[in-house]
């Protein structure tokens, strides 16, 4: 008896976590008069594709969705790679100024990104970066201190033994970082990836204060853009929402057993 | 080991002066030159994308500027400004208020949650991962499902209400309405994230510490308040750091769905300070109010702290 109402409750939940992505992929399917018509957890009978590729021909969708991966693939690459490296300088070598180089990376971590936006607005602006994928992906290319302390914690519980062994075999500090650490780090560099594509992907504020041309124009600030011409045309805007997480939702799908563990692994450190 | 040292006696032959450091120096010397190209990346952009902004808002707080002539010195006058302006308190009073919205429900529900799918039920692996769908959701895009869900007539919540014969209220053109949706789209999004985490804390605590308290016949209810909450404490606060600071920069939703309205009632310090910045291209003013947010953001955190410090953490491990 109790553990039906215990279940009762935990489905409830699950339901109003899904509930909003079914709805909206629902009504993105819809005709467009009854989205408006119809409530929203009625199926969308007969289902049509006429949203999607009113917003796919009449709006830049195609672009939107381009120099959305351009941006996040790259920012994406560069922190896997710069990550490793200054993680690998944290854990395992000895130069002056090590821990408290770390720890103020560390406390970096509590300023808020808006904080330093003007500033990294001049700077770009400085550069000639303004509206170029450069400017836009520059900032977090080289690595931010949340991935830097994951995959230093990582790389610190992988046993000594082993580079030893490879030192003595004549490897290098390259050597032993491409051939031993990389290798052994898989899931966290994985688990890294996958965060910072998230991320980077639902970034609002610096690619609205940096880009201003349909060139650069990412998913997020391209559906907001809708959002605030068609605020009552909920057919276009579901249905440009739906788009943009799509993608989104089969990352997630295909790597939740990396996601799941590394989130419950950021609580435990 | 071995090829280090020929390397190193052949590059002081190579040298021909006699080395005025021993080899072990110069190994430590190149140690940590490799040390530094390895880290060089990283530390360009965090020195260049990260501290120097830091200080550059400390320092542009002190300007008046309109981001195209020239900087005007003007000392404390935009921190004199912000605390005799209406605007900027409001929009303090709004973060603040959402801050309080936010956390309570959100760790409350966490924990529950938590606590229940700790029991190792049948299909808990599936609940989990649907619990934490939500988080990787593009905020902008949430923005505008649940404007769609709250809409007054359209909306799934007025819909349900109506079944149940409620009128249900225009909720994001309410003032008293509309912050508490911003704070729920907020809820509904992260719980599952911080339900995990606080499941992890869970499965960490030993069993036979709870077992003896049962055996001792300590009652459901004393157990979880006298064990499980105890040595929960670790987990708990990192999830009210991380998710406190997260709430004080919310932006995405406020631009999406109210853009600080209906009047200002949404406003909160985030999304004031990207007005005057980018909007009425005030960057002195702006830089002060960013520097008051990140104070705040301190003061909240350290004060989180010192709570948690004081009391004992337990190590069973």
């Amino acid at each position: 008896m109790k553990r039906t109402a215990l279940y009762a409750v935990l489905l409830a939940g699950a339901v109003v976590s899904v509930a909003p992505y079914l709805m909206t992929l629902n009504s993105a399917f819809k005709h467009p008069r009854d989205v408006l018509t119809t409530s929203a957890w009625q199926p969308a009978a007969p289902a049509t594709f006429e949203n999607f590729s009113r917003v796919w021909s009449q709006y830049d969708m195609s672009g939107f969705l381009l120099h959305t991966l351009i941006y996040a693939g790259a920012v994406t690459a560069g922190q896997v790679v710069f990550s490793c490296m200054a993680a690998y300088a944290f854990a395992r070598m000895e130069f002056p100024g090590r821990d408290l180089l770390f720890w103020c990376y560390l406390a970096t971590m509590m300023v808020p990104q808006l904080v330093t936006m003007v500033p990294l607005f001049l700077i770009m602006r400085e550069f000639g970066l303004i509206d170029t994928y450069v400017g836009l992906i520059l900032p977090t290319f080289f690595g931010v201190p949340y991935g830097i302390f994951l995959v230093r914690q990582y790389f610190r519980t992988i046993p000594r033994d082993l580079e030893a062994a490879a030192q003595v075999d004549g490897a290098g500090t390259w050597t032993t970082l491409i051939r031993i650490m990389i290798p052994l780090s898989r899931p966290i560099l994985a688990t890294l990836a996958i965060i910072t594509f998230i991320q980077t992907w639902n970034t609002l504020i610096w690619p609205l204060i940096i880009t201003n041309s349909a060139h650069t124009q990412v998913l997020t600030v391209g559906i907001a853009a809708l959002k605030g011409q068609f605020a009552s045309q909920y057919h276009i805007i579901l249905a440009a929402a739906a788009l943009a997480l799509l993608p989104l939702i089969a990352v997630f799908l295909l790597f939740q057993r990396h996601i799941v563990r590394s989130i419950a692994l950021t609580g435990l450190k | 080991m071995s090829v280090h040292t020929a390397l190193e006696a052949g590059r002081s032959t190579d040298a021909r002066a006699p080395a005025p450091r021993g080899p072990r120096r110069r190994r430590r010397v190149r140690a940590v030159l490799e040390a530094y190209t390895m880290l060089a990346p990283s530390l360009v952009g965090f020195l260049l994308f990260l501290v120097a902004p830091i200080f550059g808002v400390l320092a542009l707080s002190l300007f008046d500027w309109n981001l195209i002539g020239t900087p005007a010195f003007v000392g404390l006058a935009n921190y004199r400004e912000l605390a005799g302006d209406p605007e900027a308190r409001r929009a303090i009073i709004n973060t603040i208020y959402y801050v309080l919205l936010n956390i309570p429900a959100q760790t409350v529900l966490a924990l529950l949650l938590a606590v229940a799918l700790n029991r190792r039920l049948r299909g808990g692996k599936v609940l989990r991962l649907l619990y934490v769908l939500p988080w990787m959701a593009m905020p902008v895009a949430l923005g505008i499902i649940w404007t769609w869900i709250f809409d007054p007539k359209y909306g799934a919540i007025n819909k349900l209400l109506g079944l149940a014969g409620i009128d249900g209220p225009a909720w994001l053109s309410s003032t008293t309405w509309a912050m508490p949706v911003l704070a729920s789209v907020n809820i509904w999004q992260y719980t599952g994230y911080t339900m995990l985490i606080l499941l992890a804390g869970l499965q960490a605590i030993p069993r036979r510490l709870l077992e003896a308290a049962e055996i001792d016949g300590a009652s459901a209810t004393q157990r979880f308040f006298r064990i499980t909450l105890p040595l929960l404490r670790p987990s708990m606060f990192f999830v009210l750091v991380t998710s406190t600071i997260g709430s004080f920069q919310m932006f995405d939703t406020v631009y999406v769905m109210t853009q600080g309205g209906p009047a200002d009632s949404t406003e909160t310090l985030n999304f004031h300070i990207y007005q005057q910045a980018f909007r009425l291209f005030r960057a002195g003013y702006a830089s002060a109010l960013a520097v008051v947010l990140f104070c705040l953001i301190l003061l909240v955190t350290v004060a989180q702290y010192l709570y948690f410090r004081r009391r004992t953490i337990y190590d069973f491990s």
